[in-house]
């Protein structure tokens, strides 16, 4: 909620964060499965050393899997051509245009964790810890750790503590990217238990300019807690925009046709153990709901 | 980054006048300090409080005039906070500070370190601190007079300094005021960078200030046994539900002389749950589970549950509604509504089900004998509990719900006959003294 950092200003020894670092999320950590994605240029903690070595570097060469990867991506290619000739998404286009409920990620055993990335602190040098597991009888997700806000004594740091969870973005035949398309819906569903925590649910989209490489559409997850289960129905007027977790002034409303991924987040600074457990996350349309945005475009230079 | 040598060459300087001006004006306090009668310790005017550490600087820096430390704006906090870390003191500092010298030299400096001491005095939630913070500032000096100043951002440690001062504000969730608004304008005129996240607060806060569908009242109840309520009643997600308070917290003092302390017990339990519970059957065993963890705020309360598996599906049968309930309007419709071809408003999925629930209650100590005794408290309403084996898992840490796959192991089971302790507990209880709501049935039971 700041403005973009007036860079002019040397540090001058005092401790200065140019991000706030809560809802950034660079690297992957593994999962149950453990798969290190292939980032560019990761995100390097403050002191650390340039890495020097040569991008190629980084893949692994091996046979067996890439014939496994051959395999897997013709497949997919197999079935994209067929899909095109059953109707729009791979589905039959009375039901693409009649559908009112998708259910997009269902809990239900340890492939559907396959999907999802978590992450914490713990990157960029805190004490978090996360961790995604089945819930019981293998019917829900449960994503639990430790919160700790003692921010990494690296002298550029200011706040810490914040643990995610992050879809991982739905690929094609030979890793290209597919997109989520919500158009048709307008309200998030979301069937969750928790501990009586504030989350955060960040929804990134695909843009444009590098520049916009970081936005997300966040809105607030407020759990109850107790043992029953919560539905939390967020509309999607509802989200601001925001870029690395600063809340941008130039308000405009999540556009549904090419949505990369959603996300969960952590970061109410009370320190100690969390458990979030969702059941399933679907969309639908709403038809009593009309608000195309909630907040107002307002001027860009306002009076005082 | 841009160049630092200018900025670091000035506040070297800033730092040694800083080090001449406190001696300076630590001998001009010394003088006063003879005037008022200074033999004894007390402290007779905030003036002279605060003018006793300098005095006694002065005498070290007359002794060891060669060392030339560096002395950082913490330095008075950390004199005073060897005192006493309160508001007053607080702001005696910032009014040393202020009277030191008309031009407020190194006033940046002092600003970022009186933001990083607050928490530690206690005022990181006060806007009166703020804004007496924000008044540290010389006033019209960094207002920007033309266009090329107005464009070249004037003053940018300064502006840089006041927007922190609102961050501070903003992650503590502090609404800046009229007041606040006012000392911006003064001090770095309109359209500038502080007054423009004055704006975005303004903006965002009262936006998110009511987003909270499950609201908790700020500041927390302090006495357990209200915590306890307030948060039972939050996760019994039914507003019929009763609390129960079986036992408040005491201490009892036994013939050898130690002291034990029983801890509360507050129970919950709806309607709903009564219905289900007398339905169970009493071949399955129910369980006593948790603690599982509830965060309000900062704070992390347990509570316990005791619920049953789910009934196997040979064993449901169908819930038959009777006509007479109710004669306002009619419980079961047999209407076809002509949906439209696709307009289903159900999601897809497989309904969980994870066997009811029949009560929460909240403890200070989870052991068996105070969960028994929240058992037996239940047990008045729910006399089929009686007959029911009662399973304790009690483990420590945070877990989900327990599954039907899991295995009883290591968990201990109660006494199956339960008619002999029902007279015991209720007859020489004298704690359940307090009791919300409908009278209990029991009482017949109690002489």
């Amino acid at each position: 909620m700041s403005l973009p950092t007036i860079s002019r200003v040397p540090a001058s020894g005092l401790l200065r964060s140019i991000r706030d670092l809560r809802w950034l999320l660079r690297s992957i950590a593994p999962l149950a499965t453990p798969r290190r994605a292939l980032t560019q240029m990761g995100y390097r903690r403050p002191g650390q050393p340039r890495e020097d070595k040569p991008p190629w570097w980084r893949v692994k060469f091996d046979l067996s899997k890439g014939l496994k990867g051959m395999k897997r991506h013709f497949t997919l290619l197999k079935e994209e051509f067929f899909a095109q000739f059953i109707g729009p998404m791979g589905k039959p286009i009375i039901e693409h245009m009649l559908e009112q409920n998708q259910v997009l990620w269902e809990f239900r055993g340890p492939h559907s964790l396959q999907e999802w990335t978590i992450s914490c602190d713990r990157e960029i040098g805190g004490k978090s810890e996360i961790y995604l597991k089945v819930g019981r009888n293998n019917e829900t997700c449960l994503l639990y750790g430790t919160l700790c806000s003692d921010p990494p004594k690296d002298g550029e740091t200011r706040y810490s503590g914040y643990c995610t969870m992050r879809a991982k973005q739905p690929l094609a035949s030979f890793d290209r990217k597919r997109y989520h398309d919500w158009s048709s819906f307008n309200t998030l569903h979301l069937r969750i238990r928790g501990d009586g925590r504030p989350w955060m649910i960040n929804v990134i989209a695909e843009t444009y300019y590098t520049h916009q490489k970081d936005d997300m559409y966040s809105y607030f997850l407020y759990t109850r807690g107790g043992p029953y289960w919560q539905d939390v129905k967020i509309p999607f007027s509802k989200f601001f925009l925001a870029h690395r977790g600063r809340v941008q002034d130039d308000q405009h409303e999540l556009w549904l046709d090419k949505i990369n991924a959603i996300g969960f987040t952590l970061g109410d600074k009370a320190d100690g153990p969390f458990q979030l457990e969702i059941d399933f996350i679907g969309v639908c349309k709403d038809y009593a709901h009309t608000e195309d945005f909630a907040y107002e475009k307002y001027k860009r230079n306002p009076e005082v | 980054n841009v160049s630092d040598g200018p900025a670091d060459r000035m506040k070297c300087s800033r730092f040694l006048l800083q080090l001449v001006r406190s001696g300076r004006t630590a001998a001009q306090r010394g003088s006063l300090l003879l005037s008022p009668s200074s033999g004894q310790q007390f402290r007779c005017s905030p003036a002279s409080a605060k003018s006793q550490p300098e005095h006694v600087r002065f005498v070290n820096d007359n002794d060891t005039k060669k060392t030339k430390s560096l002395v950082t704006q913490e330095d008075l906090f950390e004199q005073v906070a060897k005192e006493s870390k309160t508001k007053a003191t607080f702001n005696q500092v910032i009014d040393v500070f202020t009277k030191r010298d008309i031009r407020r030299r190194g006033h940046v400096e002092f600003i970022y370190a009186a933001l990083k001491k607050m928490p530690e005095f206690g005022v990181e939630r006060d806007l009166t601190v703020y804004n007496k913070l924000l008044d540290v500032f010389p006033k019209e000096v960094f207002v920007p007079r033309n266009f090329i100043q107005r464009m070249f951002n004037h003053y940018p440690r300064q502006q840089e300094c006041g927007v922190q001062v609102l961050e501070q504000m903003e992650s503590y969730g502090i609404m800046p005021n009229i007041e606040t608004k006012v000392l911006l304008v003064q001090i770095f005129g309109e359209k500038s960078h502080p007054i423009r996240k004055y704006q975005r607060i303004m903006y965002w806060f009262p936006k998110f200030k009511h987003v909270n569908p499950f609201p908790i009242p700020q500041p927390l109840p302090e006495d357990a046994v209200d915590l306890a309520v307030l948060s039972l009643t939050r996760i019994a997600n039914d507003l019929d539900a009763k609390t129960t308070v079986y036992q408040l917290p005491f201490t009892d003092i036994t013939e050898s002389g130690e002291e034990i302390s029983f801890p509360h017990i507050v129970g919950i339990q709806s309607p709903n749950q009564m219905e289900l519970l007398a339905k169970h059957n009493p071949n399955r065993p129910v369980f006593v589970e948790g603690p599982f963890p509830l965060w309000l705020k900062k704070t992390c309360v347990y509570y316990y549950i005791l619920r049953a598996d789910p009934t196997p599906p040979e064993e449901k049968e169908e819930e038959v509604y009777d006509p007479e309930r109710c004669f306002y309007y009619p419980l079961q419709l047999d209407l076809d509504l002509d949906r439209d071809l696709g307009d289903e408003e159900n999601f897809d999925v497989d309904d969980l089900d994870e066997g009811p629930v029949f009560a929460m209650c909240m403890t200070s100590r989870g052991d068996q004998t105070t969960l028994n005794q929240w058992i037996s408290g239940l047990q008045q309403n729910n006399p089929i509990l009686g007959r029911i084996p009662t399973l304790f898992r009690l483990d420590a840490g945070t877990r989900e719900l327990e599954g039907v796959a899991d295995t009883e192991a290591g968990h201990s089971h109660r006494p199956h006959p339960q008619s002999q302790r029902e007279d015991g507990p209720p007859a020489e209880d004298p704690e359940v003294a307090v009791e919300e709501e409908k009278p209990r049935r029991s009482q017949g039971m109690k002489q």
